[in-house]
């Protein structure tokens, strides 16, 4: 015989006292945190994971929210859309937990938003970026992201190169899916919309997990753009610049190319090396030291360096440390844990993250959360790995619509 | 398409499939060996190659003086991949010979589940990198193309493995066994060969051109979990076209893989992996033995 897991599931739930009766009657407040923390993607999960549970010792130390603590109940969803959903229903069915703060992948982030839905607990998703997850088709009352979409970060992208002036023909490198095809829409039209005069003359495919691609730097070199868009991301990107370099690819573009998908970060920079492409742009969700940082954000980093026992440390936490400072906003703002007054509370909320002022905006549930660019130098400061310079925080509210 | 009509461009491309063959091959051959002569299709082939790389990366990381060091641990990534293969095929493998064909899958593919989550444990879920060995990092033109100079080197070594592979199973009184033993391995034993250690010793030595190229792939691509899965579908692609248990029906597989996606990418910009399955979609309607193989009986 055949037993449906979620059936079951759904019907003991329906056995048991219903589940908000239940979390009414606690005393702490809890947020189940779905993140991939085993497999290759937990090499993110585990750091991001780290930003909640410093968000969540820090308030407790301090009284709570409303007077209640904060438990952090973290569950692996092996960057697997079937296993975030299946932890996420014990989360909610089993463990009673009030909030969901996770999901990493955008295959994870729309599956656990379906859930949110049906069982009208409210997920904040601090990673995932594929645009459908808060796209008017998909948006419902219990659904909100705090990081940045394929939207803010292809158009982010367009914005720096737009300023480039000597540059006329542009290629893009990104893998055939969602992330890929997404984001490179949004640097292709924003850029034209900025550079008219720039004509986009290669666009290369290769599949996600491609492991050769010199056939397309190749093709791509052959068509002789001035700069390149890449999105490139974790050990893919390690494994193309491997093979572009000797391929006179870099040399030949003179480091024109800018790549975002967080490959500015220590974690990639640490893998790369005296390897990694000197010169290039890219983006970061942290990063912990730069000029004009904030008091603010300098007294953050040394929490999260503490916190981690990290020197510098990852920069990973911020993503879910800020989906839990709206989290808490709102839970104040409502007086309330109730998922619908909390809802209505995150609409158009603004809070004071480490980096600078976010607000959840109204329309459509989507933070105006920008990240750091800036482009990968060699200096004192990194030893042999690449540091970014030229650091500024690329605010996307005015280009987000 | 009109790069087409440009020979630099095209000898780019032919250069890019040249290169892309070659590995293929050198993994490839391993299985499509194994499948000739102990009639087993190896899933856990990628898996070996995997553990190469990892051990490659990991030996590079540990001894001084990065010249010497490269070649040093690649030698010894094959020859420990090697003496795995052996533990495996004397340990496990044997008992399995005359199972049907799909406990046989059941267990290679258990196999691979087994070292890819060894791998994790030994070796962590990050991505790790290797660099060009010294004097190898450049390029060379040629042509009016460049010619990375490492890969320059895993062309020779390549062709150099071919040639030994085809001259040991043709030349020698050992290849005259091997040979035998893909025909007939009852007639094989009853003439008084020791057939188990002749399967031994071939295991051995296929598993030791998967680390070979999994050691030698590391300057080329970065060392992550996944990449065993990643690679035995390309290698099964590959000896599907050109026919299981075939040399040089391998290389030519290999061969036709390589030229499909250079090429591909350039007619299809979106669909040369579609390219590629079409084209083994077709040679298993027209000739199910592969290019070079010949029909099992």
């Amino acid at each position: 015989m055949i037993i449906d897991r979620r059936k079951v599931l759904a019907g003991a739930g329906a056995l048991a006292i219903h589940p908000r009766v239940a979390r009414a009657q606690t005393h702490v407040i809890k947020v189940g945190v779905p993140m991939p923390l085993s497999g290759p993607a937990a090499l993110y999960g585990q750091p991001a994971l780290k930003g909640a549970e410093m968000f969540a010792a820090e308030v407790n130390a301090s009284g709570g929210v409303l007077g209640r603590r904060i438990d952090i109940l973290a569950r692996d969803s092996k960057a697997s859309a079937d296993e975030a959903v299946r932890v996420a229903r014990e989360l909610i069915l089993k463990e009673n937990v009030h909030f969901l703060v996770g999901t990493m992948t955008s295959a994870e982030g729309p599956a656990v938003s379906t859930i949110a839905k049906e069982e009208k607990v409210i997920l904040i998703a601090p990673i995932p970026k594929t645009d459908q997850l808060t796209a008017p088709r998909n948006l419902h009352p219990y659904v909100f992201r705090t990081g940045a979409n394929t939207t803010i970060e292809g158009r982010s992208s367009a914005e720096i190169m737009a300023k480039w002036t000597n540059v006329r023909k542009v290629a893009t490198i990104v893998h055939d899916y969602a992330y890929g095809q997404d984001v490179a829409k949004a640097f292709v039209e924003h850029l034209k919309r900025l550079r008219p005069d720039i004509e986009v003359v290669d666009q290369q495919w290769p599949k996600l997990g491609e492991a050769d691609y010199t056939p397309f730097i190749n093709a791509q070199l052959a068509r002789k753009p001035d700069a390149v868009f890449s999105g490139m991301w974790g050990g893919y990107f390690v494994t193309w610049v491997k093979q572009a370099r000797p391929l006179g690819y870099f040399e030949t573009l003179e480091n024109r190319i800018i790549n975002p998908a967080e490959v500015g970060s220590i974690e990639v920079t640490r893998t790369m090396g005296a390897d990694y492409p000197f010169g290039i742009w890219s983006n970061t969700y942290d990063i912990a030291h730069y000029d004009g940082q904030s008091e603010a954000h300098k007294k953050y980093i040394e929490r999260v360096s503490a916190f981690t026992k990290q020197d510098p440390p990852s920069t990973w936490p911020i993503t879910t440390y800020v989906a839990m400072q709206f989290l808490t906003e709102a839970i104040k703002k409502a007086n309330s844990t109730d998922s619908d007054k909390v809802s209505k509370a995150l609409l158009g909320l603004t809070i004071e993250a480490p980096f600078g002022r976010q607000t959840l905006r109204e329309k459509d549930h989507q933070a105006d959360r920008g990240q750091f660019y800036g482009r990968m130098v060699k200096d004192a400061r990194g030893g042999p790995n690449a540091v970014m310079s030229e650091v500024r925080y690329v605010d996307p509210k005015p280009f987000m619509d | 398409m009109l790069e087409l009509l440009d020979s630099g461009f095209v000898l780019g491309q032919l250069r890019s499939g040249v290169t892309t063959a070659i590995f293929l091959f050198l993994i490839a051959s391993g299985l499509s060996l194994i499948f000739g002569v102990l009639r087993i299709i190896n899933f856990a082939h990628g898996s070996l190659y995997m553990i190469g790389a990892y051990i490659a990366w990991d030996t590079t990381a540990r001894l001084p003086g990065y010249g010497v060091s490269f070649w040093a641990s690649v030698l010894v990534a094959a020859c420990v991949v090697a003496v795995l293969g052996a533990v495996v095929e004397r340990c496990l493998l044997r008992f399995v010979y005359r199972r049907e064909e799909h406990y046989q899958l059941l267990f290679t593919y258990a196999l691979v589940l087994i070292f890819s989550d060894a791998a994790k444990i030994l070796w962590g879920t990050e991505a790790h990198s290797v660099s060009r060995p010294h004097g190898l990092a450049g390029s060379v033109e040629l042509g009016g193309v460049r010619f990375p100079t490492y890969e320059l080197v895993i062309l020779a070594i390549g062709s150099m493995v071919v040639i030994v592979l085809w001259l040991s199973l043709n030349r020698t009184g050992y290849g005259r066994i091997i040979r035998a033993a893909a025909l007939d391995r009852e007639m094989l034993g009853a003439l008084g060969t020791d057939v188990s250690s002749l399967y031994t010793t071939m295991f051995m030595a296929a598993s030791f051109l998967a680390g070979l190229s999994g050691a030698l792939i590391t300057p080329i691509r970065s060392v992550v979990p996944g990449m065993d899965v990643e690679i035995i579908v390309d290698a099964f692609i590959v000896v599907v076209i050109g026919g299981l248990g075939s040399l040089w029906g391998t290389l030519l597989g290999s061969l036709v893989y390589g030229m499909v996606l250079a090429f591909g990418i350039v007619i299809f910009p979106r669909f040369s992996i579609f390219a590629a399955f079409a084209l083994m979609a077709l040679v298993l309607i027209i000739r199910p033995w592969g290019l070079l193989g010949r029909p099992i009986r």
